[in-house]
């Protein structure tokens, strides 16, 4: 493990797999968490939604502890989604194609996250392939963003930016499947190989586009109403986009060895709003498009097929489009014998709560909720 | 003559029988009620609309009492009806000395009646000190009208004091603005079994409305007291209906109606007062008296469900449902919201017509009642999110032979407000109303507004009725029985959970309304709410308290010498009163 060792914590808490506490550069045992739920009091009640109700994507159950209007906390029941992977005894690229299964969206970053956690088990030199798969996530993390401010226009009844934005993911999607063969980049990622033309990689239209939309929002009084100061929270554990905007530098691509970003600088907003969520996903589309017209690959990468049978321990840790994404692998001749993967939306789910009880009523939840772009399918997975 | 009092000697009667024989006692006093309103009620003569109102809720809470006073000891029947036999002799009254009487003959059975509920003190002693204030401004009011007619007879006066001094009294006993800082009349109201608390609401307060209206009958035109009236009035509105909507106690939330419709009226006097065109005058009279009606009733009706329900807070009521309980309670509730076709409708159209036609008076008057009309029909719009929540938080159908004649005594009352709206045509002054034969409203059936000779608005209440039951029957036979399926409601795809309570029902208010509710979570993170007005009371009293022990430290503090000063300074201020005087 070049990146990680087990131990004490060490830096900035990144999240949790179903065995560790991952911090900055150590994974740590899980620690005991409190129940910090506030307690019922006389008038209140448990307002359910979820499951399966309108306006939610995936699966997921929250019970608004609410005396009417407010919400005073919220018990969250994702386990609707739980999916249990077998993996054990599994060939690498084997685990592979579940690994890049387990949230469609974000598949680039987990399948990347997962070959890199090989690579540095078995020792592998990747460095060939750093700029490719910065490009990649940077891709992914264009259209991620575009369909959190999609999720937030949504929120807002403006839907004539909501649909204009779901036609640039669709622009975007198109683009990722022109180069890599698959809009959600299934069968592009290997163990030291990725396959796609990345001159065929064309952004000037969607940045063009977005501007004009970011530009309107922006002068949107409705919209912005809406948005600030709501879903505050600022709290040092978080990660991502959330933590960004709340003033906290933490991103992967500053403190992570996994990807090397040479240099790079971090948007970051102070509110810890859902405007400043808002601002800080807008911003980091127009400098992920500027990290990719940086490297201005123009080659045609391959397919690498490596016989891997060697043994050992690695982890990976990078920048996802929604925060940290960690994963730990220890393969025994070539056979995945465990895997630990922690996603960004585990901490981003603690303080969507944080953020949702603090102030806000029902007609905010929607915003806050979009706002931190979490994926159920992500965090209710079980390696087995 | 002796007949004409034969009513009133029978309920003092019918209290002493009801010490021993409670449902006598009870029937009695409605049939001693009936022959009041057969012997005093004289169509077109509005002040004896008071008759009609009183009689009809007397008789109402008597019948309910029948089953609902088994529930308590003997004392509430004698009790109950020695407070109907104070109004009784209230209404009788042509001198403030029988006024007066009726007033006490009419209070202290109601303190008891708390006191005697509640086994605590303090309701009742707050409902005394109201009600004593009252006593004692009436009193005044009383000597300085023989100070200006030397009569204690109700005759005319030349000044506007009498009305302005008796005016605050009553206002006392109806809980309006400014004495409603103190919410004395929920607290008491709500302290009182459900029957006493109908009487109390609906009649004691009107009591209240009659006794001003009938010193104002005999008053000058003032305008300045009228405005003062209309802006007490609107006061009392806004802040009885939101009071109302967040109240959880359903009886308080009765008191918190009453101090609204009682505001309602108080502002309506006040346009009386204030108006010198005697079309608009008349108009505003019928306005009151229909508006009254409606209150009494209604808010009879109210209470009955309320004390029906045998529980004090929405949260311990049942949620289970009796048709015939509900329907009564959905007239009586619409007729509190103000909504048709019920007496109430009726009342708050008239009421706001009558502000609205205030407008065309121009100057200070002209905005005041504008002002004063939009915000009583805002105050309406808080009144029926009130009324829904009692409609909707109060079902509870455990069934007993007594519960059931409570039931239909509730339906009763429904009726008794959509029969009154319908043949409310027939008690409006012959010179509003008219008809328009070319669309087949005929010559008596059309209620109409008029400032002067000119028109302003219309309604026929008749029509409402008959084609909202011949629409009904029509629907009714083209398409039968409505198909009905019922269905487990879709909760996310998980069990029914928790529903909405009464609570959270009107915790929207509390958030919008959060500079004047003081919404604030306490240290247990409850949501709770700070009363402003008795808030503005404990500053008074702070202040008081404060100014008192500077007082007692500086200058009443045993110094010879400060005492002296002090009694200087009294004699010098003495001296200069009295010879200004």
């Amino acid at each position: 493990m070049k990146y990680y060792e087990f131990g004490d914590k060490t830096g900035r808490y990144v999240g949790r797999t179903e065995k560790y506490d991952v911090y900055a550069s150590t994974l740590a045992g899980i620690g005991k968490d409190e129940d910090d739920h506030e307690e019922r009091t006389p008038g209140e009640i448990y307002f359910n939604y979820g499951p399966s109700a309108g306006g939610l994507r995936e699966s997921v159950n929250f019970s608004i502890l609410t005396p009417g209007e407010a919400i005073r906390d919220v018990i969250i029941n994702s386990g609707f989604k739980r999916r249990n992977i077998r993996i054990t005894g599994d060939s690498i690229s084997d685990v592979m194609l579940k690994v890049e299964r387990i949230n469609g969206f974000h598949s680039a970053s987990h399948s990347i996250a997962y070959a890199l956690a090989v690579e540095d088990a078995l020792n592998v030199d990747n460095s060939d392939l750093n700029d490719a798969r910065i490009v990649e996530i940077e891709l992914e993390r264009i259209r991620s963003n575009i369909d959190v401010i999609k999720g937030l226009c949504e929120s807002a009844g403006f839907a004539v930016p909501e649909k204009q934005l779901l036609l640039l993911r669709e622009e975007v999607a198109r683009i990722i499947s022109t180069a890599f063969g698959h809009r959600y980049y299934f069968s592009v990622n290997g163990i030291n190989s990725v396959d796609g033309d990345f001159s065929r990689i064309t952004l000037n239209s969607v940045e063009k586009q977005f501007r004009s939309l970011y530009d309107g929002l922006l002068s949107s009084k409705i919209f912005l109403d809406r948005i600030q100061e709501n879903g505050i929270v600022s709290d040092p554990l978080s990660t991502g986009p959330a933590a960004r905007a709340a003033n906290f530098r933490y991103d992967a691509r500053l403190d992570s060895g996994s990807l090397n970003y040479g240099k790079y600088s971090t948007v970051m907003e102070s509110s810890g709003d859902t405007f400043s969520r808002f601002l800080v996903r807008a911003e980091e589309i127009l400098e992920s498009i500027n990290i990719i017209e940086s490297y201005d690959i123009k080659k045609i990468y391959r397919k690498n097929r490596m016989e891997l049978n060697g043994s050992g321990e690695g982890t990976a840790r990078i920048e996802s489009p929604a925060g940290d994404l960690f994963y730990y692998v220890k393969i025994n001749e070539g056979r995945i014998m465990d895997i630990q993967m922690s996603s960004p939306s585990y901490l981003n789910m603690r303080n969507f709560r944080y953020a949702l009880k603090n102030g806000n009523i029902f007609t905010d939840f929607f915003f806050v909720w979009e706002s931190f772009g979490i994926w159920i399918s992500e965090l209710e997975v079980r390696f087995q | 003559m002796i007949y004409y009092y034969i009513p009133l000697i029978t309920v003092f009667l019918a209290a002493l029988v009801s010490i021993r024989y409670r449902t006598a006692g009870y029937i009695i006093t409605a049939i001693a009620s009936g022959l009041f309103f057969l012997l005093t009620f004289r169509i077109f003569d509005y002040i004896t609309y008071f008759y009609l109102i009183a009689a009809i809720v007397w008789i109402i809470t008597s019948v309910f009492s029948i089953s609902y006073s088994k529930r308590y000891g003997g004392w509430l029947a004698p009790l109950f009806i020695l407070t109907i036999a104070g109004m009784m002799t209230i209404l009788y009254a042509n001198n403030f000395l029988v006024f007066i009487t009726g007033w006490e003959i009419m209070s202290i059975p109601a303190y008891l009646t708390v006191a005697i509920n509640k086994k605590n003190d303090i309701e009742a002693y707050v409902f005394m000190l109201f009600s004593e204030i009252s006593t004692v401004l009436i009193i005044t009011a009383a000597v300085l009208s023989y100070y200006y007619t030397a009569t204690l007879n109700f005759t005319g006066l030349s000044n506007d004091i009498v009305l302005l001094i008796f005016a605050i009294g009553a206002m006392s006993k109806m809980g309006l603005t400014p004495f409603m800082i103190s919410e004395w009349l929920p607290i008491a109201h709500g302290s009182a079994p459900a029957n006493s608390s109908a009487i109390f609401s609906a009649t004691m307060t009107l009591m209240g409305v009659y006794g001003i209206l009938k010193i104002a009958l005999l008053s000058p035109v003032s305008i300045d007291i009228g405005v003062l009236f209309i802006i007490i009035g609107v006061i009392s509105v806004l802040f009885g209906a939101l009071y109302a909507y967040i109240s959880e106690n359903m009886k308080s939330l009765g008191g918190f109606s009453t101090i609204e419709n009682n505001g309602v009226l108080m502002a309506a006097i006040g346009l009386f007062i204030a108006v010198s065109d005697n079309v608009l005058k008349e108009f505003i009279l019928i306005s009151i008296a229909i508006f009254a009606m409606a209150h009494s009733i209604a808010k009879t009706g109210l209470f009955m469900s309320i004390g029906h329900t045998g529980v004090e807070y929405f949260s311990a009521v049942k949620e289970e449902r009796d048709p015939v309980n509900q329907i009564g309670k959905f007239f009586a509730v619409s007729s509190l919201s103000g909504l048709f076709p019920s007496l109430g409708g009726l009342g708050t159209w008239m009421v706001l017509e009558s502000f609205f036609m205030g407008a065309y008076l121009y100057g200070p008057l002209g905005i005041a009642s504008i002002i004063g009309g939009s915000l009583i029909a805002m105050g309406e719009g808080f009144a029926t999110a009130a009324m829904l929540k009692i409609f909707y938080f109060t079902d509870n159908s455990r069934k007993s032979r007594g519960k059931n004649l409570e039931n239909y005594t509730i339906l009763g009352t429904g009726i008794t407000l959509v029969f009154l709206f319908a043949v409310s045509f027939l008690i409006v002054g012959k010179s509003y109303i008219s008809g328009i034969p070319t669309v087949l409203v005929f010559n008596g059936f059309m209620i109409e507004s008029r400032l002067g000779i000119s028109d302003f608005g219309l309604i026929t209440p008749l029509y409402i009725v008959v084609l909202l039951g011949v629409f009904t029957l029509i629907v009714f036979s083209v398409f039968g029985r409505p198909k009905t399926r019922t269905t487990v409601s879709w909760n996310g795809g998980i069990e029914q959970g928790e529903h909405y309570n009464s609570f959270t029902y009107s915790n929207n208010i509390r958030l919008i309304l959060k500079r004047i509710l003081r919404t604030k979570n306490t240290d247990v993170s409850k949501v709770e709410t700070v009363d402003i007005f008795w808030m503005i009371m404990i500053n008074i009293a702070r202040a008081y308290r404060n100014f008192a022990k500077f007082t007692a430290y500086k200058i009443m503090n045993s110094s010879i010498s400060a005492y002296i000063i002090y009694m200087i300074a009294a004699f010098i201020l003495v001296i200069i009163i009295v010879s200004l005087v």
